[in-house]
């Protein structure tokens, strides 16, 4: 199947490369990116081309082209990242191998809260008012602080152009899937107003029958957004940022139990900059919470479970950027952030309050060379404060052709659930405990005679967990070769100490265990990630990337090197001893990707069209024959090519029709892929109202 | 429904060579592949639970009665040996012979004298062989398979009621040890494993 898919793949490529050839019309000479302004790498205005890091940006025009309605739809055709599904249906985004939970995500510079089991659900996010992603790849909390483990991804909503605009879309497609946009704007001279509303509902679908679960739930979202600005004189300016969404999914479960989760979020945003010729200060609140509520009933209404999760966040900040000069810029902020959480199986209500202060300095000694410094000091009080260090140079070898290096620091600490959970469960038994609680929750335990024998002694609980932290270096080289083919290759490592992980810290009398966290692995992730664009003519280009991977546990690896792994060819078979070669490395981690994108653009016609692939080779999701590892006995996930394709074609200036099939292949794997539901159809109809 | 109502044992491999080691004076050891021995308890996990163990005896390769001529017994995941003291747990067995266990770690092969300083017996704080996923012969992988893996590279080593040894490989917890078993669908708590019986008295060596 997938052999036959690459040379179907191969031959279509081929075939549209030697339609492809360039004929001698103008080109467009402006190249893409230079003009491209991005704001995440140093929470200043910067050209995308000029920077040090490794960045990159979907603009909202390359959204469009694909159709894309949800932000996971989006991520997963990047090159680099895919999406990963956790237990709850969620989708997060795995980063330079690194897992969902590491990186931060944030809505018009400001995080996002509400990683109920660690991973931020990208499905949460609507991409009809985008006008562009920021992904920032490498550890970067010198800026960001907590959760800018592996990488920053930034979702910047469209500003209001000047008078009223308006536009409608409309998708429809298989599973009886909606998602409807409204868009209005406002500017005129000093003020400007928007407000956007996404609906977005699905009837679900099951790939595994007979569990008496579906694979994806019923659900509908609605999600409002409203962004006001006034200037209130030449150089002081307000904007108010508001978002509120909400989730309802209806549940089933086995035993003919149903119910609903019921979550929403709410994100208020405000803004007082000021500006001068060389100072500009920016002082903001921001105000998020998310809610969680979520039910099942049995057969005679009696409720069988409930459980609830109340988060708050709330940050104020000030922020200086100050333009010593033309070749010097220094960039000074400190805030606070505030967050709460009151959840079902929780101990206590925990608070926390941790201040920071963090800095940048932008240096240019010449036209070609960039050097940036930052670092950013995290105050807490449950564990280890963090000192946060970035530095990162660029080097224009010639104009079009540059060298970069960046190096940073990134951490994530323990979450509120690591550290103050506490709960059993009721139909196997077992218990699992926050860090911060065992001492209390154990000895209740011991108290009530649950407790068969302590294998952690309570004592090694006393010093405090450490945050998890990573840290990251990125060498990339750009080239543009002429005006058709630009190449980007970066090469990539992190190395993450402290990972958190479970293990048993007591037996009970009814034979199961007491879990807790504690700090234990050693990860580390490297590889290299390259990409080409080619720009055939007037209507076709092209753009191919790849990314090797490797992401290692090193402790798991010194245990193949030690011998300490064994492994059996059948059950019945005698068990044999690995070695070093044996271990493939952590779960759902694949080895190559690769993507590639054809885009058809007739201007004259108005019409475009798009084919892209997508390609990840065989991962394993967990250990299938005991011995707590990944090794190349395990059963693994196949390798597989997944392709979408879709067309536009705009009738007049008002009305843009679209159609297309995702999943063209109707590749499927429902035991291990659940957010591949099989060939997807849709059509799409857009209206502006001016 | 299947007839299988107790275990069968096969002797694959009635004599090995061991003429030459000084330790055994006349009779090999023995080899043995035991297929089903089925081990029932009442009450699930998270209950208490109950129900007689299936005992076990190494010199005769069989499932046994007896109230003392046993070696280990077997109940759900659990596995007790014939020496020291009940865990407290409802029905548990006399322990009156002086049977021992420890974990080797390793190959059956890799397995060759016995440490005589690891062996522990039962007693009232836990089993010789540990329960709980990881800590004795199984893993348990939780969601979404559930099920129960005897652990590759752990060899059960036993001193037996009357001061013999055997090393055992469990190799299945489940009926005509599958391939691939289903936790849904395979039935459980039917052990398969393989086991050398060294019947000389006191001797510790398995070549």
């Amino acid at each position: 199947m997938i052999k036959k898919s690459i040379i179907y793949f191969i031959l279509i490529f081929c075939s549209k490369f030697t339609m492809g050839q360039p004929t001698n019309s103008k080109f467009d000479s402006t190249k893409n990116n230079l003009d491209e302004i991005i704001i995440t790498a140093t929470k200043t205005e910067r050209i995308l081309s000029s920077l040090p890091l490794n960045v990159s940006i979907i603009k909202k025009s390359d959204i469009e082209k694909t159709n894309a309605t949800r932000l996971s739809d989006v991520i997963n055709e990047e090159l680099g990242l895919i999406t990963v599904s956790d237990f709850g249906g969620g989708e997060g985004i795995q980063m330079q191998g690194l897992d969902s939970e590491y990186t931060l995500v944030l809505i018009d510079n400001q995080p996002l809260i509400g990683r109920s089991a660690g991973t931020l659900d990208l499905n949460r996010i609507s991409v009809g008012n985008i006008k562009q992603i920021e992904i920032v790849r490498g550890p970067s909390s010198s800026l960001y602080g907590n959760n800018a483990f592996a990488g920053v991804i930034n979702i910047i909503t469209e500003e209001p152009k000047t008078g009223l605009k308006g536009n409608l879309i409309s998708s429809y497609e298989t599973h009886n899937t909606f998602d409807n946009n409204i868009l209005f704007s406002y500017k005129k001279n000093n003020f400007y107003s928007s407000f956007f509303f996404n609906n977005y509902s699905s009837d679900g679908y099951d790939l595994i029958e007979d569990d008496g679960l579906n694979t994806v739930n019923k659900f509908k979202t609605n999600t409002f957004q409203i962004k006001l600005g006034h200037n209130l004189g030449e150089n002081l300016k307000i904007k108010i940022n508001a978002r509120y969404y909400t989730q309802l999914i209806d549940n089933i479960a086995p035993n003919s139990l149903t119910g609903e989760t019921f979550s929403s979020e709410d994100n208020i945003n405000f803004t007082i900059s000021h500006k001068s010729e060389k100072i500009r200060t920016d002082f903001e609140v921001y105000f998020t919470s998310y809610f969680g509520d979520e039910f099942l009933d049995d057969e005679q209404g009696n409720r069988f479970s409930e459980s609830f999760y109340d988060q708050i966040f709330l940050k104020p900040e000030i922020k200086t950027v100050y333009k010593i000069s033309n070749k010097k810029e220094f960039v000074f902020g400190l805030g606070n952030e505030y967050e709460t959480l009151n959840r079902t199986y929780f101990e206590i209500e925990p608070k926390q309050n941790s201040p920071f202060i963090y800095f940048q300095y932008d240096y240019n000694p010449n036209e070609k060379i960039n050097l940036m410094l930052g670092g950013r000091f995290d105050k807490y009080k449950e564990y280890k404060s963090q000192l946060s260090p970035k530095f990162s140079g660029i080097y224009k070898i010639q104009n079009n052709e540059s060298i970069k290096i960046s190096t940073g620091y990134g951490y994530k600490t323990p979450d509120f659930r690591q550290l103050y959970f506490n709960f059993s469960n009721s139909t196997v038994g077992y218990t699992v405990i926050g860090y911060n609680v065992v001492e209390d929750v154990l000895n209740q335990l011991i108290d009530e005679g649950q407790i068969a024998n302590i294998i952690v002694p309570i004592d090694e609980f006393e010093d405090p967990l450490s945050p998890e932290s990573s840290f990251g270096v990125n060498i990339g080289y750009d080239r543009d070769i002429d005006e058709k083919i630009s190449l980007s290759a970066n090469l990539f490592s992190n190395s993450a100490k402290n990972l958190i992980d479970y293990r048993v810290i007591a037996n009970k009398t009814n034979g199961q265990n007491v879990f807790s966290y504690y700090n234990v692995n050693n990860v580390s992730t490297f590889g290299f990630d390259i990409n080409t664009k080619y720009k055939a003519d007037n209507y076709f280009s092209f753009s191919i990337g790849y990314q090797l991977l490797y992401a290692y546990d090193l402790d798991a690896r010194k245990a193949f090197e030690n011998g300490e792994v064994y492994a059996r060819l059948t059950p019945t078979s005698p068990a044999f001893r690995l070695n070093k070669k044996d271990y493939f490395g952590l779960y759902n981690r694949s080895r190559h990707m690769g993507v590639i994108k054809i885009n058809y653009n007739n201007l004259d016609k108005n019409f475009s069209a798009n084919l892209r692939f997508k390609y990840r080779s065989k991962y394993g999701l967990y250990d299938s024959n005991s011995n707590n590892y990944l090794d190349k006995y395990d059963k693994f996930v196949n390798g597989h090519l997944t392709a979408n394709v879709n067309i536009n074609k705009i009738i007049n200036s008002k009305l843009t029709l679209s159609a297309g099939i995702e999943n063209i292949f109707n590749y499927l794997d429902s035991e291990n892929i659940s957010n591949l539901s099989g060939r997807i159809y849709f059509c799409r109809v857009g209206y502006n109202i001016n | 429904m299947k007839k299988l109502k107790f275990f069968t044992v096969y002797i694959i491999l009635l004599l090995t060579f061991s003429c030459e080691d000084d330790n055994n004076i006349g009779i090999n050891t023995v080899s043995i592949t035991v297929e089903d021995l089925y081990a029932p308890q009442e009450g699930s996990q998270g209950q208490s639970i109950s129900g007689p163990f299936t005992k076990f005896n190494f010199e005769d390769g069989v499932q046994t009665e007896s109230e003392t001529n046993w070696d280990v017994g077997f109940r759900g995941t659990s596995i007790i040996v014939n020496g020291g003291v009940s865990l407290g747990t409802d029905d548990e067995p006399e322990r009156n012979g002086n049977a021992a266990a420890y974990i080797f770690e390793g190959t059956m092969g890799e397995m060759q004298i016995v440490d005589t300083s690891l062996l522990a017996q039962d007693s009232e704080s836990g089993y010789a062989i540990p329960t709980g996923s990881g800590n004795g012969w199984y893993t348990y992988s939780g969601s979404p398979t559930f099920l129960i893996s005897p652990t590759p590279g752990k060899i059960l080593v036993f001193r037996t009621h009357d001061n013999r040894y055997a090393k055992v490989e469990i190799l299945s917890y489940y009926l005509g040890a599958p391939e691939n078993p289903d936790a849904f669908t395979d039935p459980s708590r039917y052990y398969t494993f393989n086991y050398v019986y060294q019947p000389n008295e006191g001797a510790t060596t398995f070549d």
